[in-house]
């Protein structure tokens, strides 16, 4: 007895003499990350302990554990409200058409690129065409604004000057999509190239150097070489952008926003932002933003799920 | 240049490579000129006669060199506060993101027991978030509205800038070197400070600009938390300038507000006129030039974190 006693307390002090030297050699591990997870937990984890409120009729005066239980009345109330499915497609819509119509560009510009044997110039484009990716939205919308206002701005100017009548592109709501589309392509899509071109200098040179002494064409060599390996890249950015059609830019479609586009500029972004914020509907708005944001959670995890299948590679 | 067509017809070059290099090189010059003529004619018309610009005559070269429209703008006292907070939160704000960023990325990089959980907590926050409005409510609740400290400890980790980082540790910071500080009996800070950080320059670097730029560009944040106009930054201010051209097509309510008399009004418009351009180069021009200087490492990080992502 008194031998396995012994044997016991040896087994239970080396536990702890393992598990204190853990703690001694992790200590500071968690003193790095504890930053981080505090302003985490302030920005991020805070925030979704205060989401109840989609489910309560949120008064400032009793505070979040005060305000009454409503159940899912705000979720209701959009559902019927007349804005709803304007904000779905308008939402939708702008993400959709901006995807099918931006997506293949940076791959071209990327292909094309490659091509380019001449350093210094591959260089001198591919540092030009990621500068636009460094201006701010605010001035990317201004710049929109006086380029195309119909008393002076230079687009309209020139359709004049070529017999043409001056266009309101800013107020006309069938011009909001494509401008928002024009504008996004012409500041990222130089940027965008960047996992293209990642793809593409990793092909083995050996390759490429094979198919010119077998007298392939520079057609043949994209053809038979960059696009085959680009596939499996362009088919996960793609799965991967489709979980995110139904993400607001607030940002930008606020700047664009303006009271003769309303038809069309209008997502669900600016009014959460303009009914919460601006008319202090806190719960509704919260259970718009809670709906969407369910929503979006459920399409990333799925198109992850798809990539992984497909690729074996996912985001996460 | 003498590569500019292609590549110096060296031998072999058969007529179809001849021709794509055409067309490539034609492409590429179409490319070059939609992104650089936009900005190339902000700079332009923002160092041009108001008149000139109005009457659309400044096309590809400054008209009737003028600094009207710096004037203007320098004489805007809000826009010059608003630039002097900017630059404010962009300093402290990266400072304190770069610093928070590259500890947890180290620490991750390490195997300690509960790593998964923290892995856990930083990912799902990329992936579902409470919205604007419980975050505007808890922000409130915690004292952190209308305050200069919320503009700088706001959006301060970004998950994403942290895997990039992560990612880099491991792979440019080598083992060996982390056993052998074992071996010399090292803590984990001494190794983080000694070892590690001098051997991070590069993933410093786009951190710094990562975070600069989206500091320096962002409006939202100010327009939702911040009430008090002293302490609004550039991006915010500007947003009102141009919301003076939505709301109307010829009068410019932002700069109006600086002239005393009808002729003060009719100099105020002018000048406005010219003076959007130059708040716009004004306000671009910190965030080009650190990309411009930092380009050289940024490149080579960018690829490094795509390539993981």
């Amino acid at each position: 007895m008194r031998i396995k006693n012994n044997l016991v307390g040896k087994k239970n002090q080396k536990f702890w003499q393992r598990a204190g030297r853990s703690f001694h050699n992790n200590w500071q591990l968690y003193v790095l990350l504890l930053p981080a997870i505090g302003f985490l937990f302030v920005f991020n984890y805070l925030p979704l302990y205060g989401v109840q409120i989609a489910f309560r009729d949120y008064k400032a005066a009793f505070g979040i554990l005060g305000s009454k239980w409503v159940g899912f009345k705000h979720f209701v109330d959009f559902f019927n409200a007349y804005y709803f499915k304007r904000l779905l497609a308008n939402t939708f819509l702008l993400n959709l058409y901006g995807l099918i119509i931006s997506f293949p560009i940076p791959i071209v510009m990327a292909i094309f690129l490659n091509q380019i044997e001449h350093k210094k110039y591959k260089k001198f484009i591919q540092t030009t065409i990621y500068v636009p990716h460094f201006i701010s939205t605010v001035v990317m919308a201004g710049i929109l604004y006086l380029f195309l206002s119909p008393s002076n701005g230079i687009v309209n100017t020139l359709i004049v000057a070529l017999g043409g009548d001056s266009l309101h592109f800013m107020i006309e709501p069938n011009w909001f999509r494509p401008l928002f589309i024009i504008s996004d392509i012409w500041q990222h899509a130089g940027w965008n190239t960047i996992l293209y071109i990642a793809a593409l200098t990793g092909i083995d040179p050996g390759i490429y150097e094979a198919a010119t002494i077998d007298g392939a064409t520079k057609m043949q060599k994209i053809r038979h070489i960059d696009i085959p390996h680009l596939v499996p890249i362009v088919v996960m950015m793609l799965i991967l952008s489709c979980g995110s059609l139904l993400v607001s830019n607030t940002d930008k479609a606020l700047l664009m926003q303006t009271s003769g586009n309303m038809s069309k500029s209008d997502i669900i972004g600016v009014y959460v932002y303009q009914i919460g914020i601006g008319k202090a509907q806190f719960s509704y708005t919260t259970a718009i933003g809670l709906f969407i944001n369910v929503i979006n959670f459920v399409m990333i995890i799925s198109v992850n799920w798809i990539s992984k299948r497909l690729n074996q590679t996912g985001l996460f | 240049m003498r590569n500019f067509l292609g590549s110096g017809f060296r031998a072999r070059k058969s007529i179809g490579d001849v021709t794509f290099d055409i067309i490539n090189n034609i492409f590429w010059i179409i490319v070059l000129f939609i992104v650089l003529y936009p900005l190339w004619f902000v700079i332009i018309a923002s160092f041009s006669d108001p008149d000139m610009v109005i009457q659309g005559k400044v096309l590809f070269w400054p008209k009737d060199f003028s600094w009207i429209g710096y004037e203007a703008v320098f004489d805007h006292k809000e826009l010059i506060r608003s630039y002097g907070n900017s630059i404010f939160y962009t300093l402290t704000g990266t400072a304190l993101s770069v610093a928070v960023t590259m500890m947890a990325a180290y620490a991750l990089t390490q195997n300690f027991p509960g790593k998964k959980f923290v892995n856990f907590l930083f990912v799902f926050t990329m992936f579902f978030s409470g919205g604007l409005i419980p975050q505007f409510l808890m922000n409130k609740q915690l004292g952190l509205h209308d305050t200069i400290l919320l503009m700088i400890i706001i959006n301060c980790v970004s998950i994403w800038n942290l895997m990039i980082s992560r990612t880099y540790i491991m792979m440019n910071v080598p083992k060996e070197l982390y056993e052998a500080a074992i071996m010399d009996g090292a803590s984990h800070f001494s190794y983080f400070f000694r070892t590690v950080l001098p051997l991070s320059g590069t993933i410093i670097a786009v951190l710094c600009v990562y975070y600069g730029v989206s500091r320096w560009n962002d409006y939202f944040t100010a327009l939702v938390y911040i009430t008090d106009r002293k302490k609004l930054p550039l991006q915010t201010v500007l947003r009102e300038i141009i919301a003076s051209l939505t709301t109307s097509t010829s009068t410019d309510a932002f700069f109006d507000a600086y002239a005393d008399d009808i002729q003060g009004m009719v100099d105020a418009r002018r000048k406005a006129a010219v003076a959007k351009y130059c708040a716009i180069v004004i306000s671009t021009g910190p965030a080009v030039i650190l990309y411009m200087f930092m380009q050289k490492y940024f490149v080579k990080g960018v690829m490094l974190g795509s390539l993981k992502g």
